[in-house]
């Protein structure tokens, strides 16, 4: 069941990428997302932050239309470029997906597919959105691997996710996700299955994108720090509803809503500030 | 690969060859009739003796070799396709089509399958030329054996479309079919190859019922079903034993491919 039922008023909010005012339901089960209201501006980087099962990713799927329309009551509306994705049929979706509206997954291994070549993973999302010669498809495969700090030779192309390590994979995501250069990037925890140097070398790959291309990300994550390097405005999901939005420095530095205090006092702190506090608790 | 499984792999690759020189081993062919010499034991001239109507039995054991080796992986890559397609594609799209698939199944599986067979067969006309016999007896195997592997691949099917892999292909846009054929079905090939393997032998066992009850291949080709068929009026086992050359063939392949298929199960796996 889909129902518009949002008024757009606040000039920001009309003037957005993305303007999305959502509340989802699984059946009978309580609301997995209530009432969420949240814009995206051109070329912003947003965070979303919330802890698991808060209903991030839930937002994201329900952004790119993958959540089952069958099963699943979306109420509200999705603004995108002055469509509302909640009222579109699926083959406007589709067109939408990967071209304007792109993701990527957390876990970078298990979002390529095992059984194909990388080559063939980055052809198959060039189709699906253009048409033209194997010369066209190769030039812009290799131009978006560039993009991503990946090698473009034929060596490369040929292998399997399976040959490279964690960090190439999640390039490789990213380099297919950016094929089409869409305004908006959704990285669902795109850095929480990795280590923190590789996480860093991601992050900057994310703001280098955001500068160059003038792509608006939604980076959700539970990871405060990478959040605050990244995000100009940030947004805090909890239990199904966003508690506090609004510049990221300003939400981190005096957050007002007792969640998001929580959240600051449970982010591990570094040896040297720990063994302080230790001392002073002494 | 284990010594027996190697074992295994040569056999059925000795078989394979023996047969593929069926016209150089036994020039007279398997349609020949020696009338001088109907029903003679093993000689120089027929080294597994002749049958009732003087027809060479190794001639015929060797061409018949040809027939069922070759036409059952035939049938088990239509009865494949079809487990593919129906389980397979049902299964990925899951809900109502996944149930009314494997509605479908269960109906056949329910139904014995030798008596499936037999019934299908005597259904359709019995005075065939021998090629359409061929034609008739191994589509029907694998127009008919499907179900099994249809369910393990619906299984397959519906948790691969809950994978990153496939949630990621969708959000960049590929089509439903496309997504099936190019991101779903590959990741089914272990599945596929092992059902594709384990169907031989089944329809190589099902071809021979079929021959023991005359509704196989038709008379002249020779197939092991029809082979077998001559062990029905024997009357103890020492009698003329050289008519068991047939059966000890297909114990001896059946096993084969048993022994070489435990490689597939645990990449099925």
């Amino acid at each position: 069941m889909f129902r518009n039922d949002r008024v757009l008023t606040d000039k920001s909010q009309r003037d957005a990428l993305l303007s999305a005012h959502l509340s989802v339901q699984y059946g009978n089960k309580p609301p997995v997302l209530r009432g969420v209201q949240l814009d995206i501006q051109h070329g912003e980087v947003l965070g979303l932050i919330g802890q698991s099962g808060s209903g991030k990713s839930t937002l994201a799927m329900a952004i790119l239309g993958l959540i089952d329309r069958k099963r699943v009551d979306a109420q509200g509306s999705i603004f995108f470029e002055g469509s509302d994705l909640l009222t579109l049929r699926e083959a406007a979706l589709r067109s939408l997906r990967g071209r304007k509206i792109a993701l990527v997954l957390q876990s970078p291994l298990s979002s390529l597919n095992p059984a194909l070549k990388i080559r063939t993973q980055l052809r198959e999302t060039w189709r699906a959105h253009a048409s033209g010669s194997s010369a066209d498809c190769d030039s812009t495969i290799r131009k978006a691997l560039e993009s991503v700090s990946l090698p473009s030779d034929d060596d490369f192309l040929r292998k399997y996710p399976a040959q490279m390590s964690v960090g190439q994979a999640q390039r490789v995501l990213i380099a297919m996700a950016v094929v089409h250069r869409p305004a908006l990037l959704i990285a669902d925890e795109a850095t929480s299955a990795l280590d923190v140097i590789t996480q860093a070398e991601i992050l900057k790959l994310f703001r280098e994108l955001n500068q160059n291309f003038g792509m608006a990300i939604l980076y959700i994550s539970h990871d405060l720090a990478s959040v605050a390097g990244i995000c100009d405005r940030v947004a805090i999901l909890h239990q199904g509803e966003i508690v506090e939005f609004g510049n990221t420095q300003k939400v981190l530095t005096s957050p007002s809503h007792e969640y998001t205090q929580r959240l600051l006092a449970a982010m591990p702190r570094m040896p040297q500030a720990s063994f302080a506090a230790k001392a002073a608790a002494r | 690969m284990s010594f027996w499984r190697r074992v295994a792999c040569a056999v059925l690759l000795l078989v394979v060859a023996v047969s593929l020189g069926a016209s150089s081993l036994a020039p007279a062919g398997y349609a020949k009739q020696d009338r001088e010499a109907a029903g003679a034991p093993p000689s120089h001239a027929h080294w597994l003796g002749t049958d009732e109507i003087g027809r060479d039995r190794f001639a015929r054991v060797l061409y018949g070799t040809r027939i069922s080796l070759f036409l059952a992986p035939a049938a088990a890559l239509i009865s494949t396709l079809l487990a593919a397609l129906v389980g397979g594609l049902a299964g990925y799209l899951g809900g109502a089509w996944a149930r009314a698939a494997m509605a479908i199944t269960d109906l056949f599986l329910s139904l014995p399958w030798l008596f499936l067979l037999i019934t299908v067969r005597a259904l359709l006309p019995l005075n065939v030329s021998p090629a359409f016999s061929v034609l008739v007896t191994f589509l029907i195997l694998g127009l008919l054996g499907w179900t099994a592997a249809a369910r393990v691949l619906c299984a397959t099917g519906g948790s691969l479309r809950n994978t990153d892999f496939v949630r990621q292909a969708r959000a960049s846009g590929i089509r439903g079919t496309r997504l099936f054929w190019i991101h779903v079905l590959p990741n089914m090939k272990p599945v596929l190859y092992a059902q594709f393997w384990i169907s031989i032998p089944a329809f190589i066992l099902s071809e021979a019922n079929l021959g023991i009850l005359g509704l196989g291949v038709a008379e002249p080709l020779p197939s092991w079903g029809s082979l077998l068929k001559e062990l029905e009026g024997l009357v103890s086992v020492g009698e003329e034993p050289w008519k068991f050359v047939p059966l000890l063939l297909l114990v001896i392949v059946v096993t084969s491919f048993q022994l070489v298929l435990s490689k597939q199960d645990e990449v099925a796996a």
